[in-house]
C-alpha cells in the first residue's frame, strides 16, 4: 500500500505497489505528467484484477534524476530494465498520457515481453501536417485552457495535483505538494518539449507490438482528441480503441469505475479480437 | 567611468484596450498590432539616436527579445552589424544574442566576428541567459538553460580564437565537428565577454573568468552583493583583484535641464515595466525551469515574477531604490558618484533613456546632456575608500 523504492542499476525508483497476483501478470502503471496518486479512487479498483506496480520516473514524486538522464531514450531503457526485473516472464502494461507514449516505445522495443497492453490517452506521435497542432502545448497554454481541454467538466475537477491544468488548483496544494509538482513539471520539460511529446520515427514502428491492445481514450479529451486516438490505433495491429463517455485526458481520474471495467474486461479477454499480422 | 546608451527600440503604440485584454504581451501579442510603415520611423529615429552617441562620446549598447512590444531588434547580429557601420568612434556592446534560443554557437561566434571587423575592432559581446517568453518564441527548452549558456560560451570563445585550422566540439548540447570560422575577430585574442546577471555563483563565475559582470535595475543591495561575489571568487582563485571596469549597471535614465524635467520625463520610462512585460503566468512563474522546485511555494502563492521588480514605479523611488538616476546634470552625476560609492565601485553605467513613452526629441536631449555635463563629473574619479564603501554597506544593512 505504500510507495517503497525500487533500484534498477544505479537508478533507484519510487514505486507504489498495490493489490495481490491472482494468477494474472503483473500490471506496470506507467505514469503521465505526474506520478499516480497513492489515493487514487481507480487504484483500489483496479487492483481487485491483478497486482499493480507504478515506479515513478526518474525527476518525478521523489525519484532522483541523475544528471544527463533527460531524454526518452533514458526512459525507454530505464523501462526495458525494469520490466526484466518483474517476477514471471511476461507483464501488462499500462501507460497513460505521456506514460502512454513510455508504454508504446517500450511495447515496439520488446513485443514479446508484454502479455497485454493499455494505452490510456497516450501522446507520442505525429499524425497531423505542419499546421495540424495534434497535442495541445503541456507548457505554453495557459492553465486555465489545459483544465477546459483535459477535463470533461473542468468545474468537478478533483481535488488534488493530477492531471493537466493543476496550476488551477494550487491553492489547495500545501508546500510539499507544490515542490513535489514543480519536480514534475520540471522533468516532464526535459523529456518532451521538443519536439513536443512525440518521437517523430515512433510511427513507423508501431506496427511491432505483438500483445493485445486497447487504446482507451476520454469522449470529451481535447488535449489530444478521439480522432487522433482512432488512427493511433490503426496503427497498432489488432488494437481495439474504446472511448469512455464523461471523461476527458484522465478518464481514470474523471470516471474511475467506467475505466477499470473497461480495462478488466479486456484483460480478460471479453472484448478482444485477434491481433492481425 | 563611460556612458552607454542602451535602447530597446520598444513599440509603445498598441492600443491600451487591447493591451489591457491580453494575456501577454510577449510572445502571443499578434503581429497584426505592429505596424511596419511605425516601425521602420522607429528604426531611422534610433539608429539616428546611435550616430548622435557617436558623435559625442556615449557607447552603444544593442540587444534582442523576441515577439514583444518591448523590443523591435529581434535580432541583435542584424542591429549591431548597422550601428557598426554607420558610426565609427564608440564602442559597441551587444548585450547580447540570446545564445540558449540559438541553435548553433558557432553561427554566433561568425557573426560576431564579421561585426567586430566591420567595426575595426569596436564590438564587446555580452551574454545574457534569457528565458520566460522567449524560450517560447524561439522554441527552446527552458530547463538547463545555464549549462546551455556556459557551453555555448565556451564554444563561442574556442570558435573565436582558434586559428590553425578546424576544431571538433561535442558538447552536451551543441555538436559541430567542423569549426573553423571566417573571418576571425579583428581584436586579438577576441573583444572582451560581458554578461548580464545577478544570480551569485554566476558572478562567481564571471569573476574567476574575468568577464565585464553588467546587471540589470539591481539596485544597491543585490548590485553590491553581486560585485562581492565576483571580487571574492577571484579572491580565493587567487586572481587580482578586478578593475572597476569589470562592473558595470544598467539603469533608467534621464537627464533633463532640471531636477523637474528630469524626473517628469524620467516617469515615462516607467511604461518599461507598467505595461511592457506584461506575461502569462505560463511563460512566468509556471515555466519549467524558472525557479528551483524548493521555491515553488512562495513563487506560486505570491504570484511575483521570478526576477525582483521595483514595487513602486514613481520615478523618484526608483531613484530612491538606485533603479533610476534622474534630474538635470549635476543630479544625476551625483546619483551616479552615490551609486558607486554605495556598490562598491562600478566603471560603466548603461542608461536606458529611449524607453516606454519616451520621444526621439526627448533621447536625443538627454543623450546630449549626459555626453556634455555629467560625462565630464565621471571622469578621473579617485579611487574608492574600501573603508567607507564598507561601512555605507554596513549602515544600510542596519536600516533594514
Amino acid at each position: 500500500m505504500t510507495k517503497e523504492a525500487l533500484r534498477i542499476g544505479p537508478h533507484e525508483l519510487e514505486v507504489l505497489r498495490r493489490g495481490r497476483g491472482r494468477g494474472r501478470p503483473p500490471i506496470l502503471l506507467v505514469h503521465g505528467i505526474s506520478p499516480i496518486g497513492a489515493a487514487a479512487p481507480f487504484l483500489d479498483l483496479l487492483a481487485e484484477t491483478g497486482e499493480l506496480v507504478s515506479p515513478s520516473h526518474p525527476g518525478f514524486g521523489n525519484s532522483p534524476r541523475p544528471p544527463d538522464f533527460d531524454t526518452m531514450y533514458d526512459l525507454v531503457h530505464l523501462y526495458l530494465a525494469v520490466l526484466e526485473e518483474m517476477p514471471g516472464g511476461r507483464v501488462t502494461m499500462i501507460g497513460f498520457s505521456f506514460g502512454g507514449w513510455i508504454a508504446a516505445e517500450i511495447a515496439a522495443c520488446t513485443p514479446k515481453k508484454l502479455d497485454r497492453l493499455v494505452l490510456v490517452d497516450p501522446v507520442g506521435v505525429k499524425l497531423g501536417g505542419y499546421l495540424e497542432r495534434d497535442i495541445t502545448h503541456f507548457f505554453n497554454t495557459s492553465p486555465e485552457e489545459l483544465n477546459r481541454r483535459a477535463w470533461h467538466d473542468p468545474a468537478k475537477r478533483p481535488q488534488g495535483t493530477y492531471g493537466l491544468g493543476w496550476q488551477t488548483a494550487i491553492d489547495a496544494m500545501s508546500d510539499e505538494e507544490m515542490i513535489v509538482a514543480a519536480r514534475n513539471w520540471d522533468a516532464l520539460c526535459l523529456y518532451a518539449w521538443r519536439p513536443h511529446m512525440y518521437n517523430p520515427q515512433l510511427k513507423h514502428w508501431l506496427h511491432r507490438i505483438a500483445a493485445p491492445t486497447l487504446v482507451l481514450w476520454g469522449e470529451s479529451d481535447r488535449i489530444v482528441t478521439p480522432e487522433y486516438g482512432s488512427i493511433y490505433a490503426e496503427l497498432i495491429p489488432g488494437a481495439r480503441f474504446e472511448t469512455i463517455a464523461a471523461a476527458g485526458h484522465h478518464p481514470e481520474i474523471e470516471q474511475p469505475q467506467a475505466f477499470v471495467d473497461r480495462v478488466a474486461r479486456f484483460l480478460d479477454g471479453r472484448n478482444q479480437k485477434a491481433p492481425t499480422e | 567611468m563611460e556612458l552607454w546608451n542602451h535602447c530597446e527600440n520598444p513599440y509603445p503604440f498598441v492600443p491600451n484596450e487591447v493591451l489591457e485584454a491580453a494575456p501577454s504581451v510577449r510572445a502571443s501579442l499578434p503581429n497584426k498590432y505592429c505596424d511596419p510603415r511605425i516601425a521602420a520611423r522607429l528604426y531611422d529615429e534610433v539608429f539616428d539616436e546611435y550616430r548622435l552617441c557617436d558623435d559625442i562620446g556615449l557607447h552603444i549598447v544593442t540587444n534582442e527579445h523576441h515577439s514583444g512590444i518591448n523590443n523591435l531588434w529581434a535580432a541583435s547580429p542584424v542591429i549591431t552589424g548597422i550601428v557598426a557601420r554607420i558610426t565609427s568612434n564608440v564602442r559597441i556592446l551587444s548585450l547580447g544574442t540570446l545564445i540558449t534560443v540559438r541553435p548553433d554557437p558557432v553561427r554566433v561566434a561568425e557573426e560576431y566576428a564579421t561585426i567586430d571587423v566591420l567595426s575595426r575592432g569596436r564590438l564587446e559581446i555580452g551574454f545574457v541567459k534569457s528565458g520566460a517568453t522567449e524560450m517560447v518564441s524561439g522554441d527552446a527548452n527552458p530547463m538547463r538553460i545555464r549549462e546551455r549558456e556556459w557551453e555555448a560560451i565556451d564554444l563561442i570563445e574556442k570558435s573565436l580564437t582558434t586559428h590553425d585550422g578546424p576544431f571538433s566540439w561535442e558538447g552536451k548540447f551543441f555538436i559541430h565537428p567542423h569549426v573553423n570560422i571566417w573571418p576571425r575577430p579583428y581584436q586579438q585574442p577576441r573583444p572582451e565577454f560581458w554578461a548580464a546577471t545577478s544570480d551569485l555563483p554566476t558572478c562567481s563565475e564571471l569573476g574567476r573568468r574575468g568577464m565585464v559582470n553588467t546587471l540589470l535595475f539591481g539596485g544597491y543591495e543585490r548590485t553590491r552583493q553581486a560585485f562581492d561575489a565576483y571580487k571574492k571568487a577571484r579572491a580565493e582563485a587567487s586572481l587580482p583583484a578586478p578593475s572597476e571596469g569589470r562592473f558595470s549597471y544598467m539603469a533608467f535614465c534621464y537627464v533633463g535641464d532640471t531636477d523637474e524635467e528630469g524626473l517628469r520625463i524620467g516617469q515615462k520610462i516607467a511604461w518599461f515595466l507598467t505595461v511592457s512585460i506584461k506575461s502569462a503566468p505560463q511563460f512566468a512563474k509556471f515555466q519549467p525551469g524558472a525557479i528551483v522546485p524548493e521555491m515553488a511555494p512562495a513563487a506560486w502563492r505570491s504570484g511575483v515574477s521570478r526576477r525582483p521588480r521595483p514595487t513602486n514605479l514613481d520615478a523618484e523611488a526608483l531613484v530612491g531604490q538606485g533603479q533610476m538616476f534622474a534630474g538635470n546634470p549635476d543630479t544625476v552625476a551625483k546619483q551616479i558618484k552615490e551609486f558607486r560609492r554605495r556598490v562598491g565601485g562600478v566603471g560603466h553605467i548603461i542608461m536606458m533613456t529611449r524607453q516606454g513613452l519616451v520621444t526621439h526629441a526627448e533621447a536625443q536631449n538627454s543623450f546630449n546632456r549626459a555626453a556634455k555635463d555629467v560625462l565630464p563629473q565621471l571622469q578621473d574619479l579617485p579611487p574608492l575608500d574600501a573603508d567607507e564603501t564598507a561601512w555605507a554597506a554596513r549602515r544600510e544593512a542596519a536600516a533594514k
